[in-house]
């Protein structure tokens, strides 16, 4: 995304550019196919394993991307695998197609690979909706990788978004990795979320810098509105939201809460999550006596988080590591003042003065949260309408689907590389001995497809009817106006 | 990105997100990766460091070589019973006099162990091995022969696998265990029962006492324990060639390896490290969370 000369005329345009992608997809003409370049429709297919009725960040993620492709007038479906009994096809909010696939889950929601036996559905997929752009996304998704492998074997072009970090020093990070450079090496795109995540990705994927691109996350601002009348007078709240577990830092802040409850008789905790390290936290408030001090909230739906937001003065994160926080985005986008670890993307996504970054360490951490609780007593903070109102225009997923519209721009026009010039990558870029067991496995990859277009030619299949893109048939009551805030509202179970 | 580039962007690019910044998405910066660091706080070794570190392996190695060489004495009648005890006794009291000598330098601020104490465990453990060696001689009378060399060679092999070869005071229990359990095998092959216990308080000495022992010589004087190490070797290689001079050879050889060849394959394989470190590694709590403030 170039263009973007000022911070304050930036804002300007990218409100320009929704709207203007507003009446594109109100005017069906005005989205013609066969246009130039720029505003070439795409038919674009999402891969993960991690979708609804599944929650977390990249679930939402893949939703309010897609929300805003299709705004923008492209056609967008997602396959992922069967959760429980929701399998088959399912129509979320304006069209979205979701195929929840039969494949059997192995471990985490990730589903086995073999890096076959998904192609017969994944072909189904791709030829049925005349996929044009394969994304996957998070490198923890079996099946994306799959999707990636298969794409390029059908011919089609790639973008891959990744998701989280990784370290290189254990044997399980060697593995891993070495993987996701067999997976990523004729993959056309890749999207990261942080700065820090891109060098992450292209140091584990060898990859070059130049198809990486980093485009942030995004939060939805109106989701997230300060309410100061929440909050209880004569004290000072400290929010806590994230998943119990080591690696968001729950020991650490075993070690914080008694230390300042000492110190600040008017400090109280509100916890958010649930997870192994509970058992830390509920050991503290036994030892300390602090029952009355520290609440445990348990798991909170996301529809639940901004309550508990607003009723806090301090947002506190203690990840130890992260690619790009959303909670501390959405702390301050609900006007608290945030403090957080200075680890992996943090300290990329909120500039110093809404943020207080703290090495991770009980002590450090100590440190910037009673100077935050100095500068509370004193009054010498902003307001939550002040914070809030230099958050919301900071990460919108107009402007995230704005900038992935470019990678599928430039992707659509490369060319994808033929059998014999893929089998020489693979080896050249991967080392020889994987190099050459994956040569083998594309080999064997690209026979079965040939099977099966033997069985089934492409020309044969029934094509999909389209829900969203230039085509669409579905409800165009809808379409004539498009979600004023879109993604706004989570999919509803049909 | 495409044909959007700005023209000579004059501001300098910022690793922020919040800040929309005149480049294309997948810019760039010179000072990419500009925060990863290679090989950081890595250990240099030298050669003879690393070989008088391994020659306390090598030794454990040749200890249990010695035991079997014992043990094969015994078996063919050409060591007695009798004399294995004396001598057992006269180089555990020299041992004992050695360490306590050695004592009052290591822990001033424990209360030391008495006498008393000392002369109690080894009372109970000698009389206790007295009394139960009949018994402990006909235990493994039913298993086949085959079956009992095959089990200690694997109870002496997980011995030397599962040894602290870091700190070997107090000897690490899986191991003792393993050693006892191969003592216990081997010397109900042994003719009479009195052969039967000499050759477990020798196993004692040599498996639960003798670490300790190098241990608290190694904290005093680590040059000359290297040598002690060495002769231990050299014990223990001579003395299998008295009664197997293959198994000598292949002995020698494995010390050789050990001591010599793989400290050498550990400092040349060194150049070859490249460990990476970033601000996307995940964070260490370096801090004792037990400890509790106030």
């Amino acid at each position: 995304m170039g263009q973007r000369r000022k911070k304050a005329d930036v804002s300007a345009s990218s409100e320009k550019r929704a709207s203007e992608a507003d009446t594109a997809a109100s005017n069906p003409t005005a989205s013609n196919p066969t246009a130039s370049n720029p505003n070439r429709k795409h038919s674009i297919c999402m891969v993960s394993d991690f979708f609804y009725p599944n929650m977390g960040g990249v679930e939402s993620h893949i939703y309010q991307l897609s929300q805003c492709l299709i705004e923008k007038g492209h056609k967008v479906v997602i396959a992922t695998h069967a959760y429980g009994r929701r399998k088959g096809v399912r129509y979320l909010t304006n069209g979205l197609k979701v195929y929840y696939l039969p494949l059997q889950v192995m471990y985490n929601q990730s589903t086995a690979t073999t890096c076959f036996h998904s192609l017969p559905l994944l072909r189904c997929v791709f030829v049925r909706e005349a996929v044009t752009v394969v994304h996957a996304h998070s490198s923890f998704s079996a099946m994306a990788h799959d999707a990636l492998f298969h794409a390029k074997t059908m011919g089609l072009n790639t973008v891959f978004t990744d998701h989280s970090l990784f370290g290189f020093a254990d044997m399980s990070s060697v593995l891993t990795n070495k993987l996701l450079t067999v997976s990523l090496c004729d993959t056309d795109h890749i999207v990261c979320v942080s700065y820090t995540s891109k060098e992450n990705t292209v140091l584990r994927a060898t990859l070059d810098p130049q198809i990486v691109s980093v485009i942030p996350n995004a939060v939805d601002p109106t989701d997230f509105t300060p309410d100061p009348s929440q909050r209880r007078g004569g004290r000072i709240t400290v929010v806590v939201i994230s998943r119990l577990v080591y690696r968001k830092g729950i020991d650490l802040l075993g070690g914080i809460i008694p230390e300042l409850c000492l110190k600040h008789p008017d400090l109280h905790f509100l916890i958010g999550g649930e997870g192994p390290k509970r058992i830390v936290l509920e050991e503290v408030r036994e030892k300390y006596q602090l029952h009355d001090r520290v609440r445990l909230l348990g798991a909170l739906e996301h529809r639940d988080v901004r309550g508990v937001l607003v009723q806090g003065h301090i947002f506190l994160n203690t990840s130890l590591t992260e690619a790009f926080c959303m909670a501390i985005v959405e702390g301050a986008s609900c006007g608290l003042q945030v403090v957080s670890t200075r680890v992996g993307g943090i300290p990329e996504v909120l500039p110093e003065d809404l943020i207080s970054l703290c090495d991770p360490t009980v002590r450090s951490l100590c440190a910037g949260l009673e100077a935050v609780i100095t500068q509370l007593r004193s009054g010498a903070v902003p307001s939550p309408a002040d914070i809030h109102a230099r958050v919301r225009s900071l990460y919108t997923w107009r402007n995230v689907a704005g900038r992935t519209e470019k990678v599928y721009d430039r992707v659509a026009g490369e060319e994808v590389l033929p059998l014999d010039r893929r089998l020489l990558r693979l080896r050249q870029h991967c080392g020889s001995v994987a190099g050459s067991i994956f040569a083998f496995v594309a080999v064997l990859n690209f026979l079965f497809l040939l099977l099966l277009q033997w069985l089934v030619p492409d020309q044969v299949m029934d094509r999909a009817v389209d829900a969203s893109g230039p085509r669409a048939l579905w409800g165009p009551s809808q379409r004539d106006h498009p979600a004023e805030e879109a993604g706004a509202g989570a999919p509803t179970a049909e | 990105m495409g044909p959007d580039i700005a023209p000579g962007p004059a501001v300098p690019w910022r690793k922020v997100l919040w800040e929309r910044q005149p480049f294309p998405d997948n810019y760039v910066d010179e000072r990419f990766l500009e925060e990863l660091r290679r090989n950081e706080g890595i250990r240099q070794y030298r050669y003879w460091a690393v070989v008088k570190e391994a020659v306390l392996v090598g030794q454990q190695l040749s200890c249990v070589a010695i035991f079997i060489t014992l043990w094969l004495y015994m078996e063919q009648g050409l060591l007695s019973p009798e004399a294995l005890l004396w001598t057992s006794l006269i180089v555990g009291l020299l041992g004992y006099g050695l360490h306590n000598a050695l004592r009052p330098q290591l822990g001033s601020d424990r209360k030391p162990r008495t006498h008393l104490a000392d002369l109690q465990s080894a009372a109970i453990f000698l009389s206790f091995t007295f009394g139960f060696s009949p018994v402990l001689k006909t235990l493994t009378e039913s298993v086949s022969t085959d079956t009992v060399y095959a089990m200690s060679a694997l109870m002496l092999l997980a011995h030397l696998v599962s040894f602290p070869y870091a700190h070997p005071s107090p000897t690490g229990s899986l191991s003792l265990n393993a050693a006892l359990f191969a003592s216990v095998c081997l010397a109900s092959r042994l003719p009479g029962a009195l052969h039967t216990f000499a050759m477990l308080s020798c196993a004692l000495l040599m498996f639960a006492l003798w670490p300790c022992l190098l241990q608290s010589i190694r904290d005093h004087a680590p040059g000359p324990s290297a040598w002690l190490c060495v002769g231990v070797c050299l014990g223990g290689v001579g003395g299998l060639g008295s009664r197997w001079p293959g198994g000598a050879v292949l002995l020698a050889l494995a010390l050789v390896s050990v001591i010599l060849l793989c400290p050498l394959l550990l400092v040349k394989l060194q150049r070859h490290k490249d460990n990476i470190q970033g601000p996307w590694d995940e964070a260490e709590i370096h801090e004792d969370l037990c400890k509790v403030p106030y």
